[in-house]
């Protein structure tokens, strides 16, 4: 008799009858967070799933599939072995959860906010073909720089990197990153980006001429000249697939990476750079015709 | 008793958590991975107003001099960098009084070029003038200089009438940290300016102190040693990603000399010059790079003279308060439009020149212009001005320019616009009480200057040879200009008297080779025609402004340019060499003509670390007029007459700390 239960429960494509539990547990409150939430809500139809919202400090109760929203929530759920499908998490960030969890059966997955690195210089491509030089910025250099510069280097383009850290000031190796580049390509790392920082980097680089690729729409509105991103409506689509396909196998798909996405420019910081730009709708077909 | 350690246990918890709250962002980053790097808000910080636009989408002809420019000319003057502007003419009235003038000019107070800082206008009553050496702002705080050359009212506001210079000066933005430098060097130069800039997460500032003297020509015949100190701030607030708070002050206060040998009403003394400005500027950014801009500033200036001849003490003492909103969006797809209002009061005390009050003057306007991408290589900019000048008359300045990219590398610009001068004060309302020299009585009723300017222009790119070409043909004329009418009673009026047109051609070339090497070349061809459009008062003078309508076209040089070479000749020695041609020329009331210039100005540099950063620092050496060119300057007086501008060499060691 358990085992039959524990049977049904594994494999809920058994149980049509019954709805699937969700329960979304979601780190913070507004933005990105309600977005994605508000999306779930509304597009995961209502009879065959039996959807619960939670903030992440509450209790959860019982689920057959929990969404981590964000990486509160996610590393909350992560000592839990039960089956999690985080989003809004940074691919950094889930795979520091896969590393460090202990052996478990129930599955666990991903949609990482983060766009492959790919995209993102296939964006640059697309946007401003022709460039030579990238500068990048980092506090601590990040696991994925080798891999950046093998792509970069397949596209003929060279990677100037600089530490921000005690020694080295976030203007001076800004201004030394800018003298070798013509682009400077936005890591995601708040202790050099952030809502303090920004303003230096983005009129220096200005002043200087050299544009910034942005990695949300925040950025292209504070003055970056494009960035590739997903929505959190976009992501909660790829959700819904996600979980419907885990309703019918009882299986999560492989961590990914987000599917769909759009590019947003900032069209008057390109007219002033003097760079002619393609429209975005233009740039994302470009880049989905990608592999 | 039990209780006790509770709540100190909850406290140290309350304090441990608290404490983790608000660490900074470093703690939280080292410890865990977060999506904020992706979902944080930011603030709009490259809105509309602080972008610049391209050349090639420009709705008139654009002189930008930036930053390295500024530095490369070791000037110690913001005037002089206007020699760098195709077309434009910088005159010395004395040593410390620089006049910039653009297409010609009456005389040394230069009417009719707006001039604009950070927004607010400087061209200032009684006379119509810009003061260059008490404007509170150091020529080291200017970001960039955007010198429009062609009537633009319609984005610059009133006045605009040949141009308008636009400076900007640098944001409170930057890192923490200070700068120090001196200039010390003949004809007494000696400047020291200080500036400490400090950053925070939502307050910027900056301040600079300096001063700066020089004995000025260092002739017997002129007492035009001067002194000028400074005091500059600026402090930028933004509590969040939207709203943007900027306010800047500035003091300045001056000694100069004034007077020239042989002249009874200029006997040799002092004068005091004092100036501030208080300004504060909203912006709230909307959707895409929309914004909404408010800003008020008041602007004092006093002029002292406490030994003018039998007078005893002459003061002129004018103020400004100005208040614009203004707000940029996109109401259709390929659509900009910039509109707002403004108004402007002009108070003055002045009772030498004004014997029945000078009245306030309001003035009040509404401009809109809207940039129209009709195609893809078309941009149509449309715009105008409508104002109420304060002083009877409604003005209306249209503009219309059709920017047209025949590849993405070759743009044709054509554009027609007008533009008006309003009469200044000392020509509506003069009523002056001198004890001795020329009185003047205006007998007002002027009617503004009015201006009608057409142009085509050609930008090119050629990036396999790194140059780029900015040409433009245009056709100026200006109407109802504002000249000298004697009354019947031996006084002096004013009244609209005459026309003139010019003609010409302006080029500028940036070539630059290698990493090392840049040039930038202008070249002006200058055509003016003038005509009396009125009689005088007086019939019997008439013939007396025929000699002045005969003697106007020579107010431009047929031809004049400029070179300047930047040459980086090892990684901290630079080289630049400027070289300025001036054909001859004379001011409406200049007595003689002015003689051909050919003027190299050299500028050597060691820099030693990174001159922006702490540590790092410059020393130069400046030797203006190298080669000792003896060009005349303009003279209204016999005494000026040879007055020249020996080379002055002079040292700049900066450092950063």
């Amino acid at each position: 008799m358990s085992v039959a239960l524990v049977f049904v429960l594994a494999c809920p494509a058994l149980s049509r009858a019954a709805p699937l539990r969700v329960t979304l547990a979601v780190s913070e409150e507004g933005g990105a967070y309600q977005s994605f939430s508000e999306t779930l809500r509304s597009k995961l139809p209502s009879d065959k799933y039996e959807l619960k919202i939670k903030r992440a400090d509450d209790s959860y109760g019982g689920a057959d599939l929990y969404v981590a929203v964000g990486m509160k929530a996610a590393l909350q759920l992560a000592s839990r072995d039960i089956p999690t499908l985080n989003v809004l998490v940074p691919k950094a960030g889930y795979d520091k959860i896969q590393n460090q969890a202990a052996a478990r059966t129930a599955p666990r997955s991903a949609i990482y906010l983060d766009q492959p690195i790919e995209r993102q210089i296939a964006l640059l491509s697309a946007a401003l073909p022709g460039t030579r030089h990238v500068g990048v910025l980092y506090s601590a250099a990040p696991p994925e720089l080798p891999s950046i510069r093998r792509l970069m280097k397949e596209k003929s383009i060279n990677l100037h990197d600089r530490a921000v850290d005690h020694s080295h000031p976030l203007n001076d190796a800004l201004e030394s990153v800018l003298e070798e580049s013509e682009v400077l390509f936005v890591l995601p790392d708040t202790e050099v980006y952030n809502a303090g920082t920004i303003r230096n980097i983005l009129l220096t680089s200005y002043r200087k001429q050299v544009p910034l690729l942005g990695i949300s729409q925040a950025y292209v509105k504070a003055g970056a000249l494009c960035a590739v991103f997903s929505t959190p409506e976009q992501v909660a689509a790829q959700t819904i697939a996600m979980i419907e396909r885990y309703a019918e196998s009882g299986k999560l798909a492989a961590a990914q990476y987000p599917n769909d996405f759009e590019v947003s420019i900032n069209i008057q910081v390109a007219r002033s750079l003097d760079l002619r730009i393609k429209d975005a709708d233009k740039l994302r077909d470009e880049i989905r015709r990608i592999p | 008793m039990r209780h006790g350690p509770v709540p100190l246990a909850r406290l140290t918890l309350v304090l441990v958590y608290g404490s983790l709250l608000f660490a900074p962002g470093r703690v939280v980053a080292e410890d865990a991975i977060s999506e904020q790097a992706y979902l944080q808000d930011l603030p709009v910080v490259l809105s509309a107003s602080r972008l610049s636009q391209p050349l090639s989408e420009a709705p008139n002809a654009m002189t930008v001099i930036d930053r390295d420019t500024i530095r490369s000319s070791g000037y110690r003057n913001i005037a002089d960098l206007f020699r760098l502007v195709p077309g434009m003419y910088v005159g010395y009235q004395d040593g410390y009084s620089p006049f910039v003038s653009y297409h010609g000019s009456t005389d040394n107070y230069a009417r009719r070029m707006q001039v604009l800082i950070d927004g607010r206008s400087v061209y200032l009553p009684p006379f119509g003038q810009v003061d260059w050496a008490d404007i509170p702002v150091h020529i080291d705080d200017i970001e960039r200089i955007e010198v429009i050359r062609g009537p633009a009212a319609a984005s610059h506001g009133a006045n605009s009438t040949q141009g308008v210079i636009n400076i900007i000066t640098r944001e409170a933005s930057g890192e923490k940290g200070g700068r120090l430098s001196v200039n010390k060097g003949e004809a007494g130069i000696s400047d020291t300016v200080a500036r400490i800039r400090g950053a925070g997460s939502d307050l910027d500032y900056r301040l600079t102190l300096g001063e700066r003297s020089d004995s000025g020509y260092a002739s017997a015949v002129l007492n035009d040693s001067n002194m000028t100190r400074l005091a500059n701030f600026r402090a930028n607030y933004h509590p969040n990603a939207m709203d943007s708070i900027d306010i800047q002050l500035g003091y300045s206060e001056g000694v100069r000399g004034i007077g020239t040998v042989g002249r009874v009403t200029e006997p040799f003394r002092d004068i005091q010059t004092r100036s501030d400005f208080e300004q504060i500027e909203w912006t709230r950014a909307l959707r895409q790079s929309d914004e909404i801009k408010l800003r008020y500033y008041h602007i004092t200036r006093a002029y002292t003279d406490t030994a003018m001849p039998l007078l005893g003490t002459d003061v002129i003492l004018t103020q400004r308060d100005e208040i614009e909103l203004q707000h940029t969006f996109s109401p259709w797809a390929d659509n900009r439009v910039v509109w707002g209002g403004g108004m402007r009061t002009d108070t003055l005390d002045d009772p030498a020149s004004f014997s029945s009050p000078a009245p306030t003057v309001k003035q009040s306007r509404l401009f809109a212009h809207d940039e129209w991408r009709v195609t893809q290589s078309a941009v149509l900019n449309i715009g105008t001005m409508w104002e109420n000048d304060g002083i009877g008359h409604h003005n209306n300045s249209p503009r219309l320019s059709l920017n047209y990219h025949l590849t993405p590398l070759d743009t044709v610009r054509i554009g027609v616009s007008r533009a008006y001068r309003t009469p200044v004060a000392f020509e509506e309302y003069s009523n002056t009480q001198y004890l001795v020299g020329k009185q003047y009585t205006s007998m007002g009723g002027l009617r503004p200057e009015r201006m009608l300017s057409r142009e085509i222009g050609y930008i090119g790119e050629f990036p396999s040879t790194s140059m780029t070409l900015d040409s433009r043909f245009y056709s100026d004329r200006l109407s109802d200009l504002i000249f000298l009418d004697p009354n019947p009673d031996g006084s002096m009026g004013f009244k609209n008297l005459y026309s003139f047109s010019v003609r010409g051609f302006e080029s500028t070339l940036k070539y630059r080779w290698g990493e090392n090497s840049n040039i930038v070349l202008n070249y002006a061809h200058q055509l003016m025609s003038c005509a009396a459009t009125a009689s005088l008062t007086l019939s019997a003078y008439n013939p007396l402004l025929q000699e002045y309508i005969d003697q106007c076209p020579k107010m431009v040089p047929l031809d004049s340019g400029s070179i300047m070479l930047v040459q980086q000749m090892t990684d901290d020695v630079a080289l630049t060499v400027s070289y300025f041609n001036q054909g001859t020329l004379q001011l409406l009331d200049a007595l003689e003509p002015q003689t051909q210039m050919n003027r190299v100005d050299i500028r050597i540099t060691r820099s030693f670390g990174n001159l922006e950063k702490s540590g790092g620092g410059e020393v130069a050496l400046v030797v203006q007029n190298a080669f000792q060119d003896n060009y005349t300057e303009f003279a209204n007086t016999p005494q000026k007459r040879n007055l020249f501008f020996d080379r002055r060499t002079y040292f700049i060691a900066t450092i950063n700390f």
